[in-house]
């Protein structure tokens, strides 16, 4: 057990508290000025274009996750099932789309706001899977708003000159749309200055994330899925790059120090697939108790992307947004694993089995028995979902988690055993 | 090394059971209770009922390790282990060559496979859902209204192949009620309400290498879940001397190794002051 060692927060958090309430509280202005206009996005969709038009950028897959963290997801889904979305469709959706229904948001209680910004555009790509495109397109009916989409080539194995020709002519699309819609022309340099902060910020998370390869680990899994937000929210903005330079500096404060998110760190695991929100707060607790920590994750890796070099933005954005993980193929997303349990020197990984997120859960295709049969890794999967409660059950997850944890102390003993053998004289 | 008792609670959803052994690691007691609403006085239950034929001045509690959905309301339990651990390390007791192990629980269902040094390779537990666990059985037996063991009789005598296409619990029990309408034999329909969990623990399990043990309630009390197991795998199964006691047993085994990696105890206790309501006279 990992004893009393104290949880030791991330100060940085209190910025962030700060830096949310400023976002959320100038989207609500937005909707409200008649000369800003306010443009809803998905999570890995080309915001950059938006942020560049000058649009304020929403994303509705925050919300739908809110819901999901404030535990109400289950009471708001059947509304969306009965207005004919299916029960086991992505809960981030159906509770994004009962919550709409019912007029319901966290976002009333956390800023004082009346909800979601009424959008006068949306847009969304399916590079992270085809369910946003049926969301967005219920939001631009209640709305009626435009729905603006860019579909490119998903499940690739090698990223190529013609997928990311393909995606870029896509991207060029959605830019003569959006200025033929809404009469505007986007400035010269906009694009790239905007992708270059863009860029920034992302390497800047990617930095910070890398710094948990430290041991303890700087941070964990729990503590990324809180300081993800600015990346996700606001890529293009000075803010997030600032925000990200202050996380990066505590962190490398904390590798100084030895400081780490689990003090008395026994075990290092890997957490694939998505966050189970409304029960992040006990699975976190419950790996500090154990001694774990995750010390890297897909989920949080998802928005560190390559560098921008400075050269055509929509070349840029066109390949980064196809070479995200949840758009390639079983094999590279199974290489990718490998190369992180070899780059944190994590001891075993834990799969989420998200059930209303297929395209977002990698235990469906026989990944983790290849990774224990395979390559001896320690593998756990459990059942859950990204935001619907009624999919996980607490009292299975925590025995897993135990045993799991009892899997990995065992296979440490002989380990240590043998290393008195070969050590005795 | 103590010269107490080492004791294995097992509180499970349904049942609450107790294994007390010797420093020789014999059993001298053991007892199932069940788990009714409170699981610490269950455990305490048990815990008396198992020390019952343990003479009073002998009844010193070692070392006691619980396990089991109620394994954190155990009171005074030194510690807590997963049920997953315990049932591998019980049936590997009674079978040193065991390699997988199913637990067919009121609750939970779990297979888990373990190498040649009993350390665990890989484990699965049934998802959020009744189905392929004894509370399926429970539920479908109330809707016939026959006692599971009439349930298990009836199986025994089939002959036929059936098998149920429903995995939900409230579809099965639609299905059966479907298939007596169609005049399929009783003892049939049955059979094929084994034949369906068995396919849900089959596919549970991923590794599928080396004898095979079975333990559980659910096990110990049905012949036709057995059979249903062993049709599905292909091989006789492995069946303990006491399936419902795998995982208590696999506890106070745990129990004696702990206690054995931490020989200096601070004091021994009675087990009055490990129940908290051990009757000196005890109630059977």
């Amino acid at each position: 057990m990992s004893g009393t060692a104290k949880r030791i927060e991330i100060q940085a958090a209190q910025r962030l508290k700060t830096l949310m309430r400023d976002y959320f509280l100038d989207l609500d202005e937005a909707a409200r000025d008649p000369a800003r206009r306010v443009a809803w996005c998905t999570s890995v969709g080309p915001c950059e274009i938006l942020v560049a038009f000058g649009f304020a950028t929403y994303f509705p897959e925050n919300h739908g996750a809110l819901l999901g963290a404030k535990k109400i997801s289950h009471q708001l889904i059947p509304y969306a099932v009965s207005a004919g979305y299916c029960a086991e469709s992505c809960s981030y959706m159906n509770s994004d789309i009962g919550a709409a229904i019912r007029g319901v948001s966290p976002l009333q209680d956390a800023y004082g706001v009346g909800g979601p910004p009424k959008p006068d555009l949306l847009v969304y790509s399916t590079n992270q899977c085809r369910e946003v495109q049926d969301w967005f397109n219920f939001f631009g009916r209640r709305h009626d708003a435009p729905v603006l989409g860019v579909c490119p080539p998903t499940h690739l194995g090698d990223v190529t000159p013609a997928h990311v020709a393909f995606v870029r002519g896509e991207l060029a699309g959605l830019i003569e749309r959006i200025e033929s819609q809404f009469g505007l022309k986007l400035a010269p340099g906009k694009l790239e200055e905007t992708v270059a902060r863009s860029s920034q910020a992302s390497t800047l998370w990617r930095r910070v994330l890398e710094t948990a390869g430290a041991r303890p680990a700087t941070l964990s899994f729990w503590d990324g899925l809180i300081h993800m937000a600015p990346v996700i929210l606001m890529r293009g903005s000075p803010a997030a790059v600032a925000y990200y330079r202050e996380l990066l500096a505590e962190m490398h404060d904390r590798v100084a120090q030895g400081v780490g998110a689990v003090p008395k760190e026994r075990f290092r695991v890997y957490w694939e697939g998505m966050p189970v929100w409304p029960r992040v707060r006990d699975l976190s607790e419950k790996c500090f108790d154990l001694g774990v920590s995750v010390a890297a994750s897909t989920y949080c890796n998802s928005w560190a992307f390559d560098e921008y070099d400075g050269g055509d933005p929509l070349e840029w954005m066109a390949r980064t947004s196809i070479s995200i993980f949840i758009n390639r193929d079983e094999a590279t997303k199974q290489a990718f694993l490998l190369e992180m349990m070899r780059r944190y020197e994590l001891d075993g990984i834990i799969f989420h089995n998200a059930r209303t997120c297929p395209n977002n859960t990698n235990s469906r295709f026989g990944m983790a028995q290849r990774l224990r049969d395979r390559c001896g890794l320690a593998v756990l999967v459990i059942d859950g979902d990204l935001s619907d409660q009624r999919f996980f059950s607490t009292a299975q997850t925590m025995t897993n988690l135990e045993a799991f944890v009892e899997q990995l102390e065992a296979r440490r003993r002989p380990a240590c055993a043998a290393l008195v053998e070969e050590v005795a004289p | 090394m103590s010269r107490g008792r080492y004791v294995g609670i097992d509180a499970g959803s349904s049942a609450t059971k107790c294994v007390v052994l010797d420093v020789a690691g014999d059993m001298l007691g053991q007892a199932v209770v069940p788990s009714g609403f409170d699981y610490a006085e269950a455990a305490a239950e048990a815990l008396a009922r198992a020390m019952a034929g343990v003479p009073l001045a002998r009844r010193t509690v070692a070392y006691c390790v619980s396990t089991g959905y109620g394994r954190k309301n155990v009171r005074g339990a030194d510690r807590q282990v997963t049920e997953i651990t315990c049932h591998a390390r019980g049936a590997r007791q009674w079978y040193p060559q065991v390699r997988g192990i199913v637990d067919i629980g009121g609750q939970d269902t779990k297979v888990v496979w373990i190498d040649g040094r009993g350390e665990l390779i890989d484990y699965r537990m049934n998802s959020k859902c009744a189905a392929g666990t004894g509370t399926f059985l429970e539920s479908v037996a109330v809707r016939l209204g026959l006692p599971l063991t009439a349930i298990d009789e009836l199986a025994m005598t089939s002959t036929a192949r059936t098998v149920l296409n429903s995995y939900c619990t409230v579809f099965t029990g639609t299905e059966v009620i479907e298939r007596i309408k169609a005049g399929e034999p009783r003892q049939d329909i049955s059979m094929g309400l084994f034949r369906s969990i068995a396919a849900r623990v089959f596919e549970m399990s991923a590794v599928r290498d080396g004898p095979l043990a079975a333990t559980g309630g659910v096990v110990a009390h049905c012949r036709a879940m057995v059979r249903a197991l062993e049709e599905i795998f292909g091989a006789p199964l492995l069946l303990p001397p006491l399936p419902q006691l795998a995982g208590a047993y696999g506890a106070a085994l745990l129990a004696m190794e702990l206690a054995g990696a931490e020989p200096v105890r601070a004091a021994e206790r009675t087990a009055d002051a490990l129940g908290a309501a051990i009757p000196t006279e005890v109630r059977v």
